[in-house]
């Protein structure tokens, strides 16, 4: 960065299950959307490896990365990034419409605005659909990102600081709305830095000075005939 | 197709690509404009050209001419008749042309016709003055002057035959409009026998106190190019201040079948004007007089003359003026009538000429009208080319614009970008996004262009009217230098076709490196901060 190289991460491994919920956990600057940047393939490795389903991703040519990017993952960002000439509606539909051309289009069309006026219902917003972003919320933003990340159905949906921007209040309102779509089997990759919301993941993976320091995954629970010592990651 | 989608959005939610609709828009209307009036320009002199001309012109290349002319004007009727409709011989001349009651000097172009013919091999006679509003009364041969007069109940009436043609002419005349304008203004008088007047009129004639009539001694009638013997006003209207009928004098200078002068002095002939010729070309109409053929040959001594030897010359013309058939091909007739000249030469004309009649006859060639205007459409053609060159090189300025004002859309979209790249787009989708932003600006400004072009162009001289009503230094348009009454206000739909054409690809070819930028952004960078 700037005018000189600085290394973020110094040889993190992680994997991550389909279904899982899993949480990085960092102070600021530990690496942690650097991390995720990675593994959603909008960022290059200088080493190392970023495999998806036993495929290498920059083994590949740069239209792979595209495709994964455009079929496998959702992003959440924590400041929503909506395009703001777009309605609500629109900005859902447009991942399934960027990978359409010509042949084919008026269909795509047809079928991703009935599938994005389908996720706005879930996400509470189908009223809000022909709403530009700036007529919105931050909460109702955050929403309207959800539902945009997950509406060619991705494998992975990567949230940057979801809840960063917000109250707490609408922030756990975010929350549950992730928790609701991991239950029905999305993989979720959440980036935070406060412990309240870590809580909230059923994996949690501590990034400090670009190395995983902690991955709860490895930590067992210890149960004795007394009370229960739940180990807290701080 | 997304590109299109999003691009059409940007369009008309970012005012920022307004500027850069505006520039198209300016430039296609100013390119559309000048290509329009150029091109008109063109086309009008194109049009007035072939109408001087007959379609093919048998010229002699020099002032003493050749001779046999007659005999060819027979092989050519016997041997080409499906290719030559009509045939007429001419004479051509320089002297000095002078008109007593104005007191005005000057050189002209002289030219010896048979009037009854060479109205048949080009459009010479719709730009007769007088013969349009008194048709069948211009004639070169021998008249006196018509002089106005008084009838029994005091008011002016001109002699009956003229009065008889007008009525000829009122009843053929399909424009109300024009019969309107001349009711107003039927004709302006001046007193005989020195009609000195400098009043305005569109038709002038002499007067006097009796009936209407004929005065004066029997002269050959003469007619004079509009500007050679009228004041042309800045509105593009003459001035007549000449009469009809009233004498001019031509100084000829008689050449010998070598060229050479004949050494007796210049041959002054008196003449009547009989009726001025409008070509709408300012180098004819300001240079240009017409007499008959049959006198000037004789003036000029190219009518038979006996040698010493009694025996005597051929006569000479300068040029034989052929009209072709209906659907004759102009290239194709030129090629037989020259053939035919061949042939004629080999097999008729007789093989004891002399060495001037020689030179005479191999100096004869055969050309197209196209041919014989050929320098002078083609300085208008190069201005043409020039002006539109130089116009549209201004037009660069635009698609400088448009890299300018998309380098800036670039700049203030990487946030867009950062978002299309993390929900799937290639760099090249990008790219091509801004490509297609910058075609879209194109189209609207074309189509903009487009249109003020063709409402500036169709009331152009509305415009130059009321901007000279404005401050008369505005008339920038000037018919007293320019020959035609208006500025051309044809707009062809090719000129607007190619210039939309072009002006949508400068402005993609502008958008090029913003739209590299583009597909470069780093999205990681783009998304980090808000």
């Amino acid at each position: 960065m700037g005018r000189g190289r600085l290394k973020v991460l110094r040889g993190a491994s992680l994997s991550v299950k389909a279904g899982e919920f899993v949480v990085i956990m960092g102070a600021s600057g530990s690496g942690k959307s650097t991390l995720l940047h990675l593994l959603g393939a909008l960022d290059t490795p200088d080493r190392g490896e970023i495999e998806f389903r036993g495929r290498s991703l920059f083994e590949q040519p740069s239209s792979v990365r595209n495709d994964y990017r455009n079929h496998e993952v959702g992003f959440v960002f924590q400041f929503y990034h909506l395009l703001p000439e777009l309605n609500v509606l629109e900005n859902v539909a447009i991942p399934r419409l960027v990978s359409h051309g010509f042949f084919g289009w008026r269909s795509a069309k047809r079928t991703s605005f009935a599938d994005a006026r389908e996720l706005l219902d879930r996400v509470g917003l189908a009223e809000r659909a022909k709403h530009r972003p700036s007529e919105l919320s931050g909460g109702e933003m955050q929403r309207v990102a959800i539902a945009r990340a997950l509406l060619n159905r991705p494998a992975l949906l990567l949230a940057d600081e979801p809840t960063g921007n917000l109250d707490a209040r609408i922030g756990a309102e975010i929350l549950a709305l992730l928790r609701e779509f991991n239950r029905a089997g999305q993989t979720v990759v959440m980036v935070t830095h406060d412990a309240g919301v870590a809580e909230q993941a059923d994996r949690r993976v501590r990034l400090a000075d670009g190395v995983i320091q902690a991955d709860s995954r490895d930590r067992p629970h210890v149960r004795s005939g007394g009370p229960v010592k739940k180990e807290v990651i701080p | 197709m997304y590109k299109w989608f999003l691009a059409w959005r940007y369009l008309h939610t970012k005012l920022i690509a307004l500027f850069g609709v505006a520039s198209v828009t300016l430039c296609v209307a100013m390119v559309l404009v000048v290509l329009s009036v150029m091109g008109g320009f063109l086309d009008t002199v194109r049009n007035r050209s072939r109408g001087l001309h007959s379609e093919i012109v048998m010229d002699g290349g020099s002032m003493q001419g050749f001779p046999y002319y007659q005999e060819f004007e027979d092989y050519t009727r016997k041997h080409l008749p499906d290719v030559v409709r009509t045939v007429t011989p001419s004479i051509w001349t320089y002297g000095l042309f002078r008109a007593p009651a104005l007191q005005r000097t000057g050189p002209t172009r002289v030219l010896g016709i048979k009037l009854d013919e060479y109205v048949k091999v080009n459009t010479f006679g719709d730009g007769l003055h007088y013969e349009k509003y008194f048709p069948g009364t211009t004639t070169l041969g021998l008249q006196q002057m018509p002089v106005a007069g008084l009838a029994a109940d005091k008011s002016v009436v001109l002699p009956p035959d003229l009065a008889e043609a007008n009525e000829r002419w009122r009843e053929n005349e399909t424009d109300p409009k024009l019969i309107e304008r001349f009711d107003r203004d039927p004709f302006k008088t001046t007193p005989y026998p020195d009609p000195a007047s400098v009043s305005e009129g569109e038709r002038q004639f002499a007067m006097r106190l009796g009936p209407p009539g004929y005065e004066g001694p029997k002269r050959n009638g003469i007619i004079l190019g509009c500007d050679l013997i009228n004041y042309r006003r800045r509105d593009g209207n003459f001035d007549r201040t000449l009469a009809r009928g009233a004498d001019i004098i031509l100084t000829l200078m008689p050449l010998s079948p070598i060229g050479n002068p004949t050494g007796e002095p210049p041959a002054k002939v008196l003449l009547r004007y009989a009726d001025d010729s409008r070509t709408g070309i300012y180098e004819i109409d300001s240079m240009s007089a017409y007499v008959d053929f049959d006198l000037l040959q004789s003036v000029l001594a190219m009518d038979a003359q006996q040698r010493v030897d009694g025996s005597f010359t051929k006569p000479r013309i300068n040029q034989l003026l052929f009209g072709l058939q209906k659907g004759v091909d102009m290239n194709v007739a030129k090629e037989r009538i020259s053939r035919a000249w061949v042939d004629f030469l080999t097999n008729e004309v007789p093989s004891d000429l002399t060495s001037s009649e020689i030179t005479a006859l191999a100096n004869v060639h055969v050309y197209t009208w196209e041919d014989m205007q050929r320098d002078f459409i083609q300085a208008v053609e190069k201005e043409k080319v020039l002006v539109t060159i130089l116009f549209s090189l201004i037009s660069v300025v635009a698609v400088v614009l448009v890299g300018c004002i998309f380098y800036m859309i670039v700049e203030k979209k990487t946030k867009d970008i950062g978002i299309l790249k993390a929900v799937g787009a290639s760099g090249r989708g990008v790219a091509g996004l801004f490509i297609t932003y910058a075609a879209a600006v194109g189209i609207c400004g074309s189509i903009l262009g487009i249109v003020i072009g063709c409402l500036f162009v169709w009331n152009i001289n509305d415009i130059q009217d009321w901007l000279a009503w404005v401050n008369p230094n505005l008339r920038v348009w000037s018919p007293d230098i320019y020959s035609f009454d208006k500025i051309p206000e044809v707009v062809k739909q090719a000129d607007a076709l190619w210039i939309a054409t072009a002006a949508i690809i400068s402005s993609m070819i502008g958008s090029l490196i913003p739209a590299y930028a583009a597909a470069r952004v780093w999205p990681v960078k783009a998304l980090r901060y808000e």
